[in-house]
């Protein structure tokens, strides 16, 4: 699992590349703990390149849901692949999690 | 051997007779009543004999007691030797000195008293003569070799055998008596050198063992100044003892303790070398003895350094640990904190913090000179293993040329077995970690197998299959049956996020929450109330997870309550893998597309919106696979998943066998396509089919 950022002045763009198992995850979630994260006011993160996402995975972004929704930062999830997709769907976390196909659109919110 | 022990027994009686008969005999032979009683002069050969026999017979008897000496108690042992025959030579002197007095206040011609003194006398002295001998013979035999150990059972042959001289009444011509004593003589004196035991004692002992010896000396003059002193006595009526033996004896005697003396003098100015060397020894087996109890790390280093500053002597002293946070100063002796770090320092500074090292000479260098310290010499030893350093123990003296090459490589000995000890212990405690983890996980496996349902349901109108298999030691699936009341039944399947103690600990709350709310419900007005439909069940499961689940932790789980005679069931999915069913009358095998969101995600009231409930009226025939994600997401060696399109595949080859025939035939594809590949989840797989009414079920 690879994590390579990017920041502009409101957006932090977190590309995704790999598996997001129960080690990975650990990585990820000193990534999203950080405190200058809540300072903006999105976080993107490219799925492009994941390709597995292990419930130790999505245990990470739920964490992180509710303390991202009080500090008003918006988390938009694009290039998600089918799979991956699937598995937030069964899950229903598309329902409350932002997941939108391309990062033009990613960025339009 | 009994005759040794049969010996030992009369040994005693008999030297007590022996003497009796000797002092008789003694007797006869003086001009006093006594004598003419006795029937007169006896014949010489008796006095002579029972002399003989006297002096065999207690020197018998002190060799068959028990060793004199208790393990290393030297002093101990020349302590009873003064207490015990000193006592002896007292007595004689009293003995003599009561003689004298009753001499000047009764003057007599009467020899019976005189003679009488002195056969006591002459015993004591073969007494103290015996006790002595067999003292040094312990002393001589002290960790000797078996040549030496025959050398003095030889002495002691040869010895015997001078009583029969005078016994025998033949004294070897002239000059071969002299070479006969005088060679015995100087093997006594050659058994004499034997004296490793006083390398035993330290300093202490060996000054009370010079004094024990020049007090066993006076013992000894005091009784060969009154035999020689008695000896021209005019009233001596009694024949000269046995002259050889009893000489050879008394300058055996006399020599091993004088040269026990010499060679005690000559080692105390070396005591303090051996104790040194001694103390090392000792500090040694100490510290080996602390690996073998598994104390603490904490007494390791104490010990070590309590050890190292006792034997080298040191004016002062530290031990710095190297820990994960950084250094530390351990172990103090003698040496303030700015003193510590100014040296440490100054050793960073020319880079020598991590290596032996050894300065002798303070004052002459440099950088030394400048802290100005009140030592002389420093030496810095190293903590370390071929992996990884603990530390280093710094030593100062006061004098320049403190240390030396020896005290180094005791130094390093000490710390290379540290070191041992060290890791020892680590190695103990992480394996005993282990095992407790290991313990822990067993724990945890057999709880989870005992909330794994042994019994499936049975009933006429439908036929279950079941499968489980755990990835690792506990995994985080469950399912679980309840029957309710008129013919419903309850299925429960469901998957904890993580694994280990903690999924197995949320299972069983899951099974606690499911046996909970599914209690009937006797004030529900209608039946429909009487139990929660599944999507209330999720609601409530939520609210009494969401205090407790943490909160990366989420759970998925999906509820049908089957109804038999209504023919239908119903059904919540929160999150968890869709259910794959197959339609008898459409002849279709298709996935429930139902929303539902995950336990444990959202927790709050909010929670009853992202769940649905999905009702179904079943046809018999038809056949519901419910499975966890273990089973779709398995992976073959190129990394891909078995997926829900194969197994919807899987079912519609299936659907027209029984339960168990479909379960086995999706395992058996399962394996067929991960063949070769570790588990990844923890798989299971419930079959269900419904099967055609039948009149009389086994309810």
């Amino acid at each position: 699992m690879k994590i390579t950022q990017h920041a502009s002045a409101d957006t932090l763009t977190l590309l995704l590349d790999g598996e997001l198992d129960a080690s990975s995850s650990v990585l990820l979630d000193t990534e999203l703990t950080k405190p200058e994260t809540l300072q903006y006011q999105k976080v993107l993160i490219n799925c492009q390149k994941l390709n597995y996402i292990s419930s130790a995975g999505l245990g990470v972004f739920i964490s992180h849901l509710q303390q991202f929704q009080d500090a008003g930062v918006k988390l938009v999830f694009f290039n998600m692949q089918e799979k991956v997709h699937n598995v937030f769907e069964i899950l229903g976390l598309d329902t409350l999690m932002t997941i939108v196909p391309s990062e033009t659109e990613a960025t339009a919110i | 051997m009994p005759f040794r022990q049969r010996l030992k027994a009369v040994t005693l009686p008999l030297t007590i007779l022996s003497w009796v008969l000797l002092l008789l005999s003694t007797l006869s032979h003086t001009n006093g009543q006594v004598a003419t009683r006795l029937g007169g002069t006896w014949p010489e050969w008796i006095t002579l004999m029972s002399q003989a026999a006297f002096a065999a017979f207690v020197f018998i008897y002190q060799r068959g007691r028990p060793d004199p000496l208790h393990g290393n108690d030297f002093v101990g042992l020349l302590r009873r030797l003064v207490l015990g025959p000193g006592l002896l030579a007292t007595l004689c002197v009293s003995l003599h000195l009561i003689e004298r007095f009753v001499q000047a206040e009764l003057p007599t011609n009467d020899e019976t008293f005189y003679a009488f003194i002195y056969t006591a006398n002459l015993a004591l002295f073969v007494v103290f003569l015996a006790y002595t001998n067999y003292s040094w013979r312990s002393l001589v035999l002290f960790r000797a070799s078996l040549k030496l150990r025959r050398q003095w059972v030889w002495f002691e042959i040869l010895l015997g055998f001078t009583l029969l001289f005078r016994l025998l009444d033949w004294v070897p011509p002239h000059p071969f008596d002299y070479f006969i004593v005088g060679g015995l003589g100087l093997f006594g004196v050659y058994l004499s050198g034997n004296q490793q035991w006083v390398a035993y004692l330290n300093r202490r002992q060996k000054w009370e063992a010079v004094l024990l010896q020049i007090a066993i000396l006076l013992a000894m003059t005091v009784f060969v100044v009154y035999f020689l002193r008695i000896r021209f006595d005019p009233k001596l009526v009694a024949p000269a003892p046995q002259h050889a033996f009893l000489l050879l004896n008394a300058f055996f005697g006399a020599f091993y303790s004088f040269m026990g003396l010499l060679v005690t003098i000559f080692n105390l100015p070396t005591a303090s070398v051996f104790e040194q060397k001694r103390e090392e020894i000792l500090s040694m087996q100490r510290l080996t003895q602390l690996i073998q109890k598994g104390q603490t790390e904490e007494e390791v280093y104490a010990m070590f350094f309590d050890s190292a500053v006792q034997t080298m002597d040191a004016d002062a002293a530290w031990l710095t640990l190297e820990t994960e946070e950084g250094n530390t100063t351990e172990q103090q002796h003698h040496v303030s904190p700015e003193q510590i770090a100014s040296i440490l320092e100054l050793l960073q500074e020319h880079n020598l913090q991590h290596i032996e090292y050894l300065n002798n000479d303070l004052s002459g260098s440099n950088g030394f000179r400048s802290l100005d310290l009140p030592y002389g010499s420093l030496v810095a030893m190293p903590l370390r293993s071929a992996k990884r350093r603990f530390g280093a123990l710094y030593m100062l003296k006061e004098n320049r040329y403190g240390f030396d090459r020896e005290n180094l490589s005791i130094l390093q000995t000490f710390a290379s077995q540290t070191v041992l000890s060290i890791e020892n212990l680590q190695l103990v405690h992480i394996s005993l970690e282990n095992q407790r983890v290991q313990e822990e996980l067993k724990i945890a496996s057999i709880v989870q197998d005992s909330l794994i349902p042994k019994n499936l349901p049975i009933d006429s109108w439908f036929d279950i299959s079941s499968y489980a298999a755990s990835a690792k030691e506990v995994g985080g699936d469950f399912y679980d049956f309840l029957h309710l009341p008129g013919r419903q039944l309850a299925i429960l399947i469901g998957d904890v996020s993580g694994k280990g103690v903690t999924a197995a600990f949320h299972v069983a709350q899951m099974k606690g929450i499911f046996h909970a709310l599914m209690q009937e419900n006797h004030l529900a007005r209608s039946e429909r109330e009487k139990f929660p439909v599944p999507s209330r069940f999720m609601t409530q499961a939520n609210t009494a997870l969401a205090r407790c689940l943490e909160k990366a932790a989420f759970i998925t789980a999906s509820l049908y309550i089957i109804d038999y005679e209504n023919g239908g069931f119903v059904f919540a999915r929160a999150g968890h893998c869709h259910t794959l069913y197959y339609h008898s009358i459409k002849e279709e095998v298709s996935y429930f597309q139902t929303a539902g969101l995950g336990l444990g995600i959202i927790r709050n009231e909010s929670y009853e919106k992202h769940i649905k409930n999905q009702f179904y009226d079943y046809n018999p025939g038809d056949v519901m696979v419910i499975y966890t994600d273990g089973i779709v997401e398995a992976r073959n060696a190129l990394q891909e998943e078995y997926g829900e399109q194969r197994l919807l595949y899987m079912l519609e080859q299936t659907f027209s066998m029984e339960a168990d025939e479909i379960k086995e035939q999706i395992l058996a594809d399962l394996a067929e396509f991960s063949a070769g590949q570790p588990m990844h989840d923890d798989q299971t797989l419930l079959v269900v089919k419904f099967k055609s009414a039948q009149p009389d079920g086994l309810n």
